[in-house]
């Protein structure tokens, strides 16, 4: 056994050796710990490593197989997102113990705190003591044992798993039941106290869900769909839209859900237009060549760099609301663009992985497919926090999507209609998210950029935060956004459009002195090249594409997205749907998209006078609507609304 | 808190390490509340001053202030960018302070209470002000992460129940009834130097406290009356105490033996007073208070 003295070595050093011992199969000592965050963080190999005093945050989160004793107490967030082995505390445990296991077993000889288990997927979490308020909040799988008491709202919307509980049940949480037990579910209970020589003899109760909040009770009707200038609603005061939303209220009694972007008009980069007479641009027979646009993004802090060919990535979009097909052909396009996918809510697959040179792995609140297997072979991480289309709700994944095959690699139950937490069991704070970066940066070993996905709310605070928290990049996503499930109301009537949190943004980081260590990728209906340069020209370090991605790739807007029976394929998880979906040929048709916009953004760039496209500035721009020189502080002149878009063509 | 003086008083040093320990949660302001011995019919001011020439003016009619409002001064001191001053006064506290409030930034008033804050981290104030070398019997600290204010000192805590004297708090979370908590004291003509929630429940329970109501009591009523997310500890001359939130979304651990009580966010502040050793915490459950005075 090897001994790592923490008093003489940093935590990231220390798990560097652990690191190695366990390559090497050697089991670990960590000697004055004296509760320090993140001790075994990321540690994939079966070895045994003891803790000679208490840990601190994370202990022995986002690991693998290895088998790990505490002496004493450990903080918040014990095992997070843990697959196998196991953890042995003999203290008490902080809040969240266990969050978001994906199997393990944990044992707490104390007490634990709040909230243990919360979204814990598989695995087992013991406590020999007793368990405070909300143990197995929003837990979808998995066993949970307290052989002491439980505090108040025991099971608090539990999915899936089961709690048993040897002591008193104050309370039971929201949609949790207390059901009989099977003689040999008392017996693998047994089984699994004996063999951590925990002597109990009393009776257990246990609490499962009581499956009245999986599914919404009546399923709103398909409707033929609107065509979209019906569905804006500008038409008239009691509009189809309108009555066709009373209607069908008046059957299920509750919002709406729906997929797409918002369909109000709002101000956009639209509003603006350039300054230049662009008549000539493009005129040169290989614009490309002619300016840089390269453009490396998540290096400002020594991660390694996304490099981009263009200042262009894709927008975070799951698999889940996507099908593996689509993914896989926007994968694919990114490749032969040379740019970065995003995995978005929901885990990686492996053919999504293959297809894409570059893949940002993006982390949400349920942990729904977060692992540290798929961090490993990431690009780059993102701690979403919200976005554009729906800031500060969770995504929406209706049932006929929920397939067995999505649900194990989310590890959920298929079929409910998955609502998504829209907080993270362990960032309630900006001073949480500090410990949360740092974790994710302990398991990766510091190699890859963290950033975080904001939707537009409230800007000005949110990128200050951001900046502070040391994020290598921030994606900020504006009310334009789109989603695969949202309530109809929010999509059009809650969030910031994109044109006014990139202003709200760029004045966030020049009041606390950052703008010029801090990265934003703008995103929230970005549509073309003409778009992607005023975005870059108000601030941007680059733009992120989605639902253009989308139409290029076959989608018809028919705002059906969270049905699942999407008749291009694109938004479903029906074999025969998807069938429909030629990933190559699509992958095709992205990428060509995505050269029009490289295209594009070389010719205006090159047509403003520029070589280089951090050349592009605000200067460039001038505001054709009162309300977009109203947030943008641009000089209003109509004058030049023919230049909005630049009548611009390819000269090949 | 020491809860006996036959050992040595490390206070200063000791919040100083705590506040190291988790710097991490927030790099931009740190700040200490400070209780020393008391004197009969003294009191203890201090004021954030500009710089240079501006301290000089600052200091002046901070001065003449204090003689118009009957306060003798017994001795003064600048330092870093605070005036440090002891007074003779035995009128009405509140109107004092609020006048105070209305010529000067005002970072304390109390009997035996001092509030020493300042952007940077523990060890920055620390150099600049001499948190080391005090040797009260308690005292309460706080690392701050500017999220919605900007990076002052006076937006650091911990905060000082304006218009009380000796009651300071720190507190980490958000108060969402802030306003219409606010509007009432208000209607009672209490007034707030800052738009901090965090000054907010400072006032609210140094309100009570005047009102001979308990500290426990205080607190026991302020998880009722206080909504949103919050952990916090609050000082007065004699006693320490916290509330926690019934939503637990903030963190709190304390160790307690024969000698002292120390309360942090996290164990690692806790292990900076015990290196090398395992303690035996306590995490409070949510919805819960409690309070120590000392005996000393």
């Amino acid at each position: 056994m090897v001994t790592i003295d923490l008093a003489e070595l940093t935590v990231r050093k220390a798990n560097e050796l652990i690191r190695k011992h366990g390559a090497a199969g050697e089991d670990v000592e960590v000697i004055n710990p004296d509760a320090r965050h993140h001790i075994g963080v990321g540690l994939i190999s079966p070895i045994r490593v003891k803790v000679r005093g208490s840990a601190g945050y994370f202990c022995a989160g986002l690991t693998d197989q290895a088998r790990f004793e505490v002496d004493n107490n450990v903080g918040w967030g014990l095992g997070d997102n843990m697959y196998a082995g196991s953890v042995v505390v003999a203290g008490n445990a902080g809040a969240i113990a266990g969050v978001a296991i994906r199997g393990a077993e944990l044992v707490v000889r104390g007490n634990m705190g709040s909230r243990a288990g919360q979204v814990m997927k598989a695995g087992t979490l013991c406590c020999a003591g007793n368990a405070n308020f909300m143990a197995g909040y929003m837990m979808y799988g998995g066993r949970i044992i307290i052989l002491g008491d439980s505090g108040e709202r025991l099971g608090e919307d539990m999915t899936g798993g089961e709690i048993f509980v040897g002591g008193s049940v104050q309370d039971l949480g929201s949609d949790a039941e207390i059901t009989d037990i099977a003689a040999e579910e008392i017996e693998s209970v047994r089984e699994f106290l004996d063999r951590y020589k925990i002597p109990f003899k009393g009776n257990f109760q246990k609490v499962v869900n009581a499956g009245k909040k999986l599914r919404y009770s009546t399923s709103e009707q398909q409707m033929r769909s609107l065509p979209f200038f019906s569905f804006s609603g500008a038409s008239s005061y009691w509009n189809p839209k309108i009555q066709e939303d009373i209607h069908i209220k008046s059957h299920i009694g509750r919002y709406r859900i729906r997929g797409y972007g918002g369909a109000r008009s709002l101000p956009h980069l639209a509003d603006l237009a350039f300054k230049r007479d662009l008549s000539n641009a493009g005129n040169h027979v290989d614009v490309i060549s002619q300016v840089e646009m390269h453009t490396e993004i998540g290096g400002k802090n020594g991660a390694e760099p996304l490099k981009l060919s263009m200042p262009v990535m894709i927008a975070p979009m799951s698999y889940g609301a996507l099908s593996r097909s689509t993914k896989q052909a926007i994968g694919m396009a990114s490749s032969l663009s040379r740019i970065a996918e995003n995995t978005g809510e929901g885990g990686m697959s492996d053919a999504q992985r293959d297809a894409a040179d570059q893949l940002i792995f993006q982390c949400l609140g349920g942990r729904l497919g977060w692992n540290i297997h798929d961090m490993l072979r990431a690009d780059g991480l993102e701690i979403y926090i919200s976005q554009g289309a729906k800031p500060g709700l969770g995504g929406q994944l209706m049932a006929k999507k929920v397939t067995p095959e999505l649900a194990a690699i989310r590890g959920i139950p298929a079929g409910i209609d998955l609502r998504s937490p829209s907080r993270h069991p362990d960032i309630l704070g900006a001073d949480d998210l500090v410990i949360k970066i740092e974790e994710f940066r302990e398991a990766t070993g510091y190699r890859l950029p963290v950033s975080v996905k904001l939707g537009a709310g409230r800007v000005r605070d949110d990128i200050k935060i951001a900046a502070k928290d040391g994020f290598d990049f921030i994606e900020l996503d504006g009310m334009q956004g789109s989603t695969g499930a949202g309530s109809a109301e929010v999509i059009d009537y809650v969030g910031i459009p994109t044109l006014a949190a990139i202003i709200e943004a760029e004045e966030a980081l020049a009041e606390i002195g950052r703008r010029q260590d801090v990265e934003i990728v703008l995103m929230g209906g970005i549509r073309d090249g003409t778009d992607a340069v005023k975005g870059l020209c108000l601030g941007a370090d680059a733009v992120a594409f989605g639902t253009s991605v989308i139409i290029a790739g076959g989608c018809i807007a028919c705002m059906q997205c969270h049905v699942g029976q999407c008749v291009t394929g694109i938004a479903t998880q029906d074999p025969e749907h998807e069938e429909r979906f030629h990933v190559h040929v699509e992958a095709q048709n992205i990428h060509r998209f995505l050269e029009s916009v490289r295209w594009q953004i070389a010719a205006i760039t090159q047509g403003l006078g520029y070589t280089d496209v951090r050349e592009l500035s605000r200067d460039d721009l001038v505001a054709v609507t009162p309300e977009a020189a109203s947030i943008t502080g641009l000089p209003y002149a109509p004058e030049y609304r023919d230049n909005r878009v630049p009548q611009v063509e390819k000269a090949s | 808190m020491y809860k006996n003086n036959d050992q040595d008083l490390q206070t200063g040093q000791f919040l100083i390490d705590m506040l190291d320990g988790c710097q991490h949660r927030g790099p931009d302001s740190t700040g200490f509340a400070l209780y020393g011995d008391a004197k009969p019919g003294q009191l203890r001011l201090r004021f954030f001053t500009g710089e240079g020439d501006e301290a000089t003016a600052d200091v002046q009619r901070i001065q003449s202030a204090l003689s118009e409002q009957g306060a003798e001064v017994v001795e003064d001191q600048v330092i870093g960018n605070n005036y440090r001053v002891t007074v003779n006064f035995d009128g009405d506290l509140r109107k004092f302070s609020y006048r105070m409030e209305h010529v000067a930034k005002v970072i304390s008033i109390g009997s035996s209470l001092e509030i020493v804050k300042d952007v940077g981290t523990a060890h920055h104030v620390d150099d600049r002000y001499d948190v080391r070398s005090f040797h009260g019997t308690h005292g309460i600290g706080h690392v701050r992460l500017a999220t919605e204010s900007d990076v002052k000192p006076e937006a650091s805590h911990p905060f000082w129940a304006t218009g009380f004297a000796d009651v300071a708090i720190v507190h980490n979370g958000q108060i969402t009834n802030y306003w219409k908590m606010r509007r009432r004291l208000e209607q009672r003509d209490f007034e707030f130097s800052t738009d901090n929630d965090s000054e907010l429940i400072a006032v609210y329970l140094a309100d009570k406290l005047s009102q001979d109501v308990s500290l426990k009591e205080v607190l026991r009523t302020s998880i009722d009356d206080l909504d949103g997310t919050f952990s916090f500890l609050v000082s007065t001359r004699d006693e320490i105490g916290y509330a926690k939130d019934r939503l637990a979304a903030k963190p709190m651990i304390m160790f307690e033996n024969d000698d002292l009580i120390s309360i942090a966010s996290e164990e690692v502040s806790l292990n900076r007073l015990f290196p090398g050793q395992a303690l035996n915490t306590k995490e409070p459950p949510p919805g819960t208070y409690n309070t120590w005075s000392r005996s000393i």
